[in-house]
């Protein structure tokens, strides 16, 4: 074994033996609830065009994209998320489509992290996108696949957290925040960090009322009486509708019967700028961070020509089997082939024997013995 | 979501953690086995209120909370900055205070004036190089040096140093000063995502009434 040509460079590595049955295991029951709801499944490049991950797109930052040129010098990356190239392959092939469309998708997605610190440059998405379709409906549909498709892979404790970016904007654009205020208010308000808000915005010529609405946004998290309390301590229209749409979305989740696993957060807000309204991410024990991301994104496919509303989801599944796995979720439909060992002399038989236990749908591997 | 789960606290270790304890112990929050200055156990429990602490080094604590190992977390800012790591802040403890600073012989401050490539040594080699590529727009050698960094400029391997600074006693013995403050530090309280979504009731009202004591 040549000790330098066994490794494998540091975010990657190689999944194989139980793991890899689990993991297969568990990527074909999300598939199964997803493709439930009509999905149809699609398959886009590895790798595209620098422009399509570009900054005004608003995805992975350029410095975290892997990166390399064709032969006439073009700039390709590889993808770090699917939702652009959706959004693009359904610009350019159902152009002139008014009914909606649902897609599918599974793949390989590579961000260039920073190293040591535990977390893979290769994952495995799984995802769904809406396209066409901007009602409230579309909204639960998503979120109650979503917590389907968890469910069905052997999840059960989890929470699928819901915000509605427009509620924040509503509030900063009526406090008068400019742009370069509002991302840094944002990066705050995201990560719960109150004083920092604090600190910020009284440096802000923002008045006082208005001050401690922005305040308050990063409070707004927790059950559905979360969203009571939003609705009364926010005075302008575009944050009432904000709120009014998430109440609307949670009735639909109710038929749906998935309301005990939804939570709401206000102060949710999306590191991808192409995010325009409802965003909702799963949490769940055992992984840092959340395993399911999705939101609606009703202006990425102008970016590429087509007028359309779209909402979409993505299930990091390497994450979902790292979270099962702490869990002690026991994932079922694990089958060990059976043994048959064979000498030189009996071997026609006992392949006659294998070939019938094949058919029969056995799983059989053939030994010598 | 489940009553019964542990809520558990990461701790940088020293003199943070004590004032951390006395803080809590303000709003109702003990740990008696924490007091005993002889115990060797690692891990302590307060079954009443369903509660874990155990004490960690400093730069580990918010990679401790990343990954749920801990829910909570108490530590210094400088490590935040440092570490970078997907947590919420959600609390400025307020004791702990100091200043991250440019530091070095006042020579030297001539040399943060006009964009020259220099040398910057430093314990915080991700903090000096955000200070000093996005908003000194400067570029800049950086060497990662893990104690007594006042030496870099002494021995001349470093222009200048990036580090906390707390008096500024041992800069001025070594005759060397502040030239300019990053920004201030002090003690943080950090809450794991999925902790603060899957529980938001029990971590809102201990930030809240942290909130209120301070």
């Amino acid at each position: 074994m040549s000790k330098k040509l066994v490794h494998t460079p540091e975010g990657v590595r190689d999944i194989y033996g139980d793991e890899k049955a689990k993991k297969t295991i568990v990527e074909r029951l999300l598939h199964e609830k997803i493709s439930a709801y009509g999905y149809r499944d699609i398959q886009t490049p590895t790798f595209e065009f620098f422009d399509v991950f570009s900054k005004e797109v608003g995805t992975t930052p350029s410095k975290e994209l892997y990166k390399f040129f064709d032969k006439e010098g073009n700039t390709l990356v590889l993808r770090p998320d699917f939702t652009p190239s959706i959004a693009r392959c359904a610009a350019k092939y159902f152009m002139d489509e008014d009914v909606p469309i649902r897609f599918c998708y599974q793949g390989n997605t590579f961000t260039n992290t920073s190293d040591l610190q535990g977390k893979l440059k290769e994952v495995t998405q799984m995802g769904a996108e809406l396209i066409g379709d901007g009602s409230v409906q579309a909204d639960a549909e998503m979120i109650a696949m979503t917590i389907e498709a968890l469910y069905h892979a052997g999840l059960s404790d989890f929470q699928i957290s819901v915000g509605n970016l427009e509620y924040f904007k509503g509030i900063c654009a009526e406090a008068g925040l400019d742009e370069e205020t509002e991302l840094e208010l944002r990066e705050c308000i995201s990560g719960k960090n109150y004083f920092g808000a604090e600190e910020l915005l009284d440096r802000t010529h923002v008045g006082k009322k208005d001050k401690e609405l922005l305040l308050k946004v990063s409070d707004l998290f927790g059950g559905v009486q979360i969203l009571e309390e939003a609705k009364k301590a926010a005075s302008n229209k575009r944050s009432k509708q904000a709120v009014e749409r998430l109440s609307q979305v949670y009735q639909a989740l109710c038929d749906y019967g998935v309301e005990k696993y939804v939570s709401f957060d206000l102060g949710m807000l999306s590191k991808y700028n192409y995010y325009t309204g409802i965003i909702f991410k799963g949490y769940t024990y055992g992984v840092g961070d959340a395993i399911v991301k999705g939101g609606r994104y009703d202006r990425l496919l102008t970016r590429f020509g087509k007028e359309a509303a779209a909402i979409g989801f993505v299930i990091v599944v390497d994450d979902l089997l790292a979270a099962m796995g702490r869990q002690d979720v026991i994932i079922s439909g694990m089958e060990i082939p059976d043994k048959i060992y064979y000498t030189e002399a009996d071997f026609k038989e006992k392949l006659q024997e294998a070939k019938r236990l094949r058919l029969a749908g056995k799983k059989v591997e053939l030994l010598h013995e | 979501m489940s009553e019964n789960k542990y809520l558990t606290f990461a701790l940088g270790k020293g003199r943070l953690a004590n004032k951390t304890m006395d803080l809590f112990e303000k709003i109702g929050i003990t740990c008696e086995e924490m007091k005993d200055k002889d115990s060797r156990r690692l891990i302590f429990v307060n079954e009443e209120l369903k509660l874990k602490f155990f004490l960690a080094k400093g730069p580990d604590v918010p990679t401790y909370v990343e990954y749920g190992a801990a829910d909570i977390g108490v530590v210094g800012k400088d490590t935040i900055m440092e570490e970078n790591r997907r947590v919420y802040e959600v609390l400025d403890l307020g004791y702990g205070k100091c200043r991250m600073c440019v530091c070095g012989p006042k020579s030297a401050g001539e040399l943060l004036q006009h964009h020259e490539l220099i040398r910057v040594a430093s314990k915080y080699p991700n903090i000096a190089k955000d200070y000093f590529y996005n908003k000194k727009h400067q570029t800049v050698d950086i060497i990662k040096l893990n104690g007594s960094v006042e030496l870099g400029p002494i021995v001349k391997l470093a222009d200048v140093i990036v580090d906390i600074v707390e008096t500024g006693s041992t800069l001025k013995e070594n005759g060397l000063e502040v030239l300019e403050e990053i920004c201030p530090l002090s003690a943080r309280m950090i809450v794991n995502q999925v902790s603060m979504q899957m529980e938001p009731e029990r971590i809102k009202k201990l930030i809240l009434e942290l909130r209120n004591h301070l």
